[in-house]
């Protein structure tokens, strides 16, 4: 009788648990079916298209191209010096602003605080039709120069505009990643850090970067990624000659329906960003596991 | 006066200058879009509008492309937050509550969103949707939009969600409340402010979505984005600058409204494990 009852407990666990990864699976499949068709299908299908030839057959002719035209070889290395130098402007100035803001008080700091994510929701051709009317030619602040004389140099339709821009969007971001970050840092740890006499810049190299590193990793990650997939901003203030890799690759679709070749670049771009995605994903999933 | 600042000290002139620098650089394109919003009349080299007025509105709400690309925008992000309140809040209760095979692999594969560049990854969007007869057509366009939100979406309501206690649901189950009942009046409610950012943000994120869109839209979906791409060419500064007040008030209330949810952490809980 006993033996009986333990077995139907054990068969009706076994079937609640069942049921549970049945409905739990059941859950997640509709958003991962979206996943599969926007994201990992497409990566794979650009992949395999690009690396068919004009003659039907399969190599590498589509990636030669882009190492031996003088254009696109251009726009590569225009897109990876706009990225470098956006990225560590980024990440000097957020990583200042976040400290700034974690460990000051005042009216000053709060009103920082309340409004430093407002770029976050500005609509990003709305920020770039701005900057334009700002900084252009004639543009309001050339105009404001002019009163105490000063001449303004060309900064739309140009490297400095692209990088202007990608600092606007880039650095509420980047700041409200690092802040969650350092606000997570008990102050005890910092308060007690000073009460011993350690100085700032010890402070900063042994205690603050220390526990905020993963986060600044993650903030390179999407700065380096956001940059190089960008397109509404060096589409409108960029120039002709060279372009930015996102601009580049639209072009090669759009205007010149040139399928493989634009699968091309997209898939060259996901290599360049290829070291920092796979970090990514994988310091999430270490993070996650310590949480278990 | 140089008195005052001697006494006011080098740090706080330092950070003034900083602030001040930050404010122009932040809020200078915006206030500089406002300003010619409402100027009628604005020649070089004047510092400011020599005549103001609202002529320029009456301009641009008078082009129906415009209006009609309003209606468009408000459908198209309608939609998308439907869609993706449906798909996600779902997958975001079983990560939080359920144990089922795979479930840390689906849960990351969301990252996979964020880890690769996004105009690389339309470009490949638009390379299958063109096989497959997705080009220039209102699913094609939803499915773009979706992407950026899919993350957030999920993994905002599943740190709400696992913010729940459970203890809470089970006192609830210990008096005899059903599971639906318990999700619907506890578990539920104290998730809401997650689910509400996200729908928001998801909202939002659609309303501004413009590269994607001009890549899989073109030509018959031209949404308050894509239309700005044209006015800026086509149009004199201050009709663009009006569009551009437009395009952006929607935000600007959503903002407003939900102030006190939208905070730093929970925003960053939909990019990264916390």
């Amino acid at each position: 009788m006993n033996a009986v009852s333990t077995r139907k407990a054990a068969g009706k666990t076994w079937s609640k648990e069942t049921r549970q990864s049945m409905l739990g699976l059941a859950m997640v499949l509709p958003s991962f079916a979206i996943l599969l068709l926007t994201v990992i299908i497409p990566i794979f299908q650009s992949f395999i298209m690009s690396l068919t030839n004009d003659s039907g057959g399969y190599d590498l002719s589509r990636y030669a191209y882009l190492f031996t035209d003088k254009g696109m070889r251009g726009n590569i290395l225009f897109t990876l010096r706009v990225t470098a130098i956006t990225c560590m402007l980024v990440l000097l100035v957020s990583y200042s602003l976040a400290i700034y803001m974690r460990f000051n008080q005042g009216p000053v700091v709060d009103l920082i605080r309340r409004t430093y994510m407002i770029p976050l929701f500005i609509p990003g051709v709305i920020a770039t039709y701005g900057l334009i009317n700002l900084l252009g030619n004639h543009g309001w602040l050339s105009r404001m120069l002019e009163v105490i004389g000063v001449e303004l140099p060309r900064i739309i339709f140009d490297e400095k505009g692209i990088i202007i821009a990608n600092l606007w969007f880039n650095i509420p971001f980047t700041t409200m990643l690092l802040s969650s970050a350092l606000s997570a840092i008990p102050s005890s740890v910092i308060e007690s850090a000073k009460d011993v006499g350690v100085g700032r810049l010890t402070l900063f190299t042994k205690f603050i970067f220390p526990l905020s590193y993963k986060t600044f990793l993650v903030a390179v990650t999407f700065v380096f990624m956001g940059v190089i997939g960008s397109f509404t901003a060096p589409f409108l203030i960029g120039a002709n000659s060279p372009q930015m890799l996102g601009v580049s690759m639209q072009q090669v679709f759009s205007v010149f329906q040139e399928r493989e070749q634009a699968a091309a670049i997209a898939f060259f771009s996901f290599l360049l960003c290829s070291v920092l995605g796979a970090f990514y994903i994988r310091s999430m999933a270490v993070e996650e596991k310590d949480k278990i | 006066m140089l008195w005052y600042w001697k006494h006011v000290g080098r740090r706080r002139i330092i950070e003034f200058a900083l602030l001040t620098v930050f404010a122009i650089f932040f809020a200078g394109p915006l206030v500089n879009l406002l300003v010619l919003a409402f100027s009628e009349k604005w020649n070089y080299p004047n510092v400011l509008p020599q005549q103001w007025g609202f002529k320029w509105w009456t301009f641009v709400l008078a082009k129906d492309d415009i209006v009609s690309s309003i209606s468009l925008s408000f459908l198209i992000a309608t939609l998308v937050t439907v869609l993706s309140i449906v798909v996600c809040i779902p997958a975001a209760y079983a990560f939080a509550r359920l144990q089922f095979p795979l479930k840390r692999m689906f849960l990351f594969s969301f990252l996979l969103t964020n880890a690769f560049p996004k105009m690389g990854l339309y470009v490949s969007i638009a390379v299958l949707f063109y096989k497959i007869g997705l080009m220039n057509t209102l699913l094609g366009v939803v499915l773009i939009h979706m992407i950026n939100v899919l993350m957030f979406m999920t993994w905002i309501p599943t740190a709400a969600f696992r913010n729940v206690h459970r203890a809470q649901e089970e006192s609830a189950r210990d008096v005899g409340a059903s599971p639906f009942k318990v999700f619907r009046s506890i578990t539920l409610p104290m998730a809401m402010p997650g689910i509400v950012v996200a729908s928001i943000f998801t909202f939002l994120n659609s309303l501004d979505e413009a590269q994607g869109t001009f890549l899989v839209g073109i030509p018959d979906y031209k949404t308050m984005p894509i239309v700005m791409y044209s006015i800026i060419s086509d149009f004199p500064s201050s009709a663009g600058a009006v569009f551009s007040i437009i395009l952006t008030l929607p935000t600007i209330i959503l903002l407003v409204a939900a102030q006190r949810l939208v905070s730093a952490d929970v925003l960053a809980s939909g990019f990264q494990m916390k």
